[in-house]
């Protein structure tokens, strides 16, 4: 597996270079926006690790060019303070983010996720298993212990962006577009009332999750561990 | 002018029975005479009376060739002296009482004028405001064309001038000087308007008195400001000192504990077992965490004293946000029973998610840091007339009452606890964030003498 490192900070590059080779993936890393685009394009990476705060171009921009020509997983390494160019990030085809200082731990848990969801090798699962919860992607239907759970067709379109992205942060922005249409995108508020409806079917308890975690003023992740 | 009117209707009343008067009719037309002088004189002043009575004696010839016969002498010219002496009389008596009623309205006109100008210059309002109303109610009292103000206020220069529509500029003027304690603050320029008397004793009084009290408000406005200034840099460098010595501190603690933890596990010579290398890594990664989060509380507090705290306010469901934020903190609220009541009916809010989530996360730390071991954290959303309130209550120690305001200033860290992990800045970047949004924060007493804070964050859309 290839990473591709973009950040500016020197020490930053060598940490995560020591660490992600410890872990078994082969590391390159670049300091500019620029060199990062080149080295997408030429080192065909399997995930690219991006700054958000380059010297060069801004971030997003530099997400916008790497989507030009590939759907590598990026993952977007930011500080807490501009959640706005976070979910500017995400808009622009980013696939996750991680708030700077992070631990090891955790930017590991969300490469693992991306590249297990850009993997050619996963079959699509007809059948996602959560515990008790059962999501029968082929047949539109889902079950919890066994019980069947009535959804609306908007609910389960809801419930099937969130399963098929396992992990992944999903924008308001995104989810909208893609549950309810194109022409959509700001009614933040009909989501909210379709995500808790959907939690309560579930069973899952927003302030303890297991399936669905809110990232308030971005989106929603599923974080349900497929048994 | 009332008055000669009359005196000419007389004149001819008297002139149409052409000879044939009767001696008696005499006396009444007399009589009307001095009627008309008398009412002449109280209508239109002195001069007016003068007028009537030198007009009544032109008539008198018309008496006498009736066949009246004036008493020997002269009978005339003692008639006409008597209308003229009557004129003269009334016409001071009356002169003098209008000129007195005039002189009281102008006087209390002025003095209206006067404690006007006063209580508006002492207002306290921006000078450039108060100078701007100063000139235009100057205009009409006395009669101005224009007039202009310019001071010079700690280097600022300021000036205002008003103009009365429809009377040309050019006529005389007035400049006074305008002067606190021997120290020239500007000048004053008053205009006639073009071809008008020039200003009598006493409107250059009452210009006097009007420039002064501008001068004194003016001195007023001058110390006002410096004593602002001279407060604000008291409480700047307060607060730097403040900031200095407890970011000094706090900057050093969990740098000081990472290097000596780092320092040991790359040490050589000394062998760690399994458990003291967790040991000191768990030291090593909590200090981090305690100082990211010192540094990014710094930082938005810096923030906010910039003015650069921008809020992006959308619809925003106050319940989804604390949910949010128990989840995430549940893994540091492992020693504490959390009891999240949200209201069923909350409706949205226009806020800044990621704020809110700021300001909810810095309420439950604060709480879990002061909870005693195995203590509950409350909290309650519920809907009141105009707010969603948030209540955060945990089983601590509480705070005095007399340091409940205190909590939300930066630094301030509580008596029973001055070396609590805690930066001292949580409440006041919350509080900070709160008032932004037009809603209020504040500390309440629990039921056991713990502490709760409630926020209210208001349903509808305020300024700022």
């Amino acid at each position: 597996m290839k990473v591709l490192v973009v950040d500016d900070e020197p020490q930053i590059r060598r940490a995560l270079r020591t660490s992600l080779e410890a872990h078994g993936y082969d590391v390159a890393t670049v300091g500019t926006g620029d060199e990062g685009v080149v080295a997408a394009a030429e080192a065909q990476p399997d995930l690219v690790l991006l700054d958000l705060g380059l010297p060069d171009m801004d971030g997003t921009e530099v997400i916008r060019r790497i989507r030009g020509f590939s759907d590598v997983p990026v993952i977007v390494l930011s500080v807490r303070e501009l959640m706005t160019d976070k979910v500017a990030a995400l808009d622009a085809g980013a696939d996750d983010y991680v708030t700077k200082p992070f631990g090891m731990e955790e930017l590991l848990a969300r490469a693992r996720a991306a590249l297990r969801r850009a993997g050619p090798d996963e079959p699509p699962q007809p059948t996602m298993r959560y515990g008790g919860l059962e999501v029968d992607l082929a047949r539109r239907l889902v079950t919890s212990d066994g019980e069947q759970v009535h959804l609306t067709p908007t609910e389960y379109a809801l419930l099937e962006a969130l399963v098929t992205n396992p992990g992944k942060l999903l924008t308001h922005q995104w989810l909208l577009r893609r549950v309810w249409g194109q022409g959509y995108g700001t009614e933040t508020t009909y989501l909210r009332t379709y995500i808790r409806t959907l939690r309560k079917k579930l069973g899952d308890e927003a302030s303890a999750p297991a399936l669905i975690v809110t990232e308030p003023g971005v989106g929603y992740r599923w974080i349900g561990e497929p048994s | 002018m009332a008055g000669t009117l009359l005196v000419l209707l007389t004149y001819y009343y008297n002139e149409r029975p052409n000879g044939e008067v009767d001696p008696r009719q005499v006396g009444t037309a007399v009589a009307i005479f001095m009627l008309a002088v008398t009412i002449a004189a109280v209508a239109g002043g002195l001069w007016a009376g003068v007028a009537a009575a030198l007009l009544a004696s032109t008539a008198l010839p018309l008496i006498e060739s009736s066949g009246f016969r004036f008493p020997e002498g002269g009978g005339d010219v003692i008639a006409a002296v008597v209308f003229l002496a009557i004129a003269v009389v009334v016409g001071l008596v009356v002169g003098n009482a209008a000129d007195e009623r005039d002189r009281a309205a102008r006087s209390e006109r002025e003095a209206r004028l006067l404690a006007y100008l006063s209580t508006k210059l002492l207002s306290g309002d921006v000078p450039d405001r108060v100078l701007d109303e100063f000139v235009q109610v100057l205009l009409e009292p006395l009669g101005l064309a224009s007039c202009y103000v310019a001071v010079s206020l700690d280097g600022h220069e300021i000036e205002a001038k008003a103009e009365r529509e429809g009377f040309p500029v050019g006529g005389p003027s007035e400049v006074i000087p305008i002067v606190v304690a021997n120290i020239p603050l500007g000048t004053l320029i008053a205009e006639r308007p073009k071809g008008r008397r020039p200003f009598s004793r006493d409107e250059r009084v009452l210009l006097d008195a009007a420039t002064r009290q501008v001068a004194v408000a003016l001195d007023r406005a001058r110390l006002d400001a410096k004593a602002r200034l001279a407060q604000v840099d008291a409480e700047t460098n307060q607060l730097r000192a403040a900031m200095f010595s407890s970011v000094t501190h706090d900057l050093r603690t969990p740098l000081a504990s990472i290097k000596a933890g780092v320092t040991s596990l790359l040490d050589e010579g000394v062998i760690h077992d399994d458990r003291q290398q967790r040991e000191l890594l768990t030291t090593i990664l909590e200090e981090t965490d305690r100082l990211n989060r010192l540094v990014g509380n710094i930082l938005d507090l810096a923030k906010i004293r910039a003015g650069a705290l921008i809020s992006r306010r959308v619809p925003t469901a106050v319940d989804e946000v604390a949910e949010a934020v128990v989840a995430r903190m549940r893994p540091r609220l492992t020693d504490v029973v959390v009891d999240l009541q949200l209201a069923p009916d909350l409706p949205d809010i226009p806020a800044d998610p990621v704020q809110l989530d700021q300001v909810l996360t810095n309420l439950v730390e604060n709480a879990a840091r002061h909870s005693p071991a195995g203590g509950t954290i409350r909290i309650h959303a519920t809907r009141t007339e105009r707010a969603v309130r948030v209540r955060v209550a945990d089983e601590g120690p509480g705070i005095h009452v007399d340091d409940r305001e205190k909590v939300f200033e930066a630094f301030y860290r509580g008596r029973e606890s001055p070396e609590s992990p805690g930066s001292g800045l949580g409440l006041s970047i919350a509080r900070a964030i709160v008032t932004a949004h037009g809603g209020r924060i504040w500390v309440e007493e629990t039921m056991g003498g713990g502490t709760a804070m409630v926020l209210d964050m208001p349903i509808r859309e305020t300024g700022l």
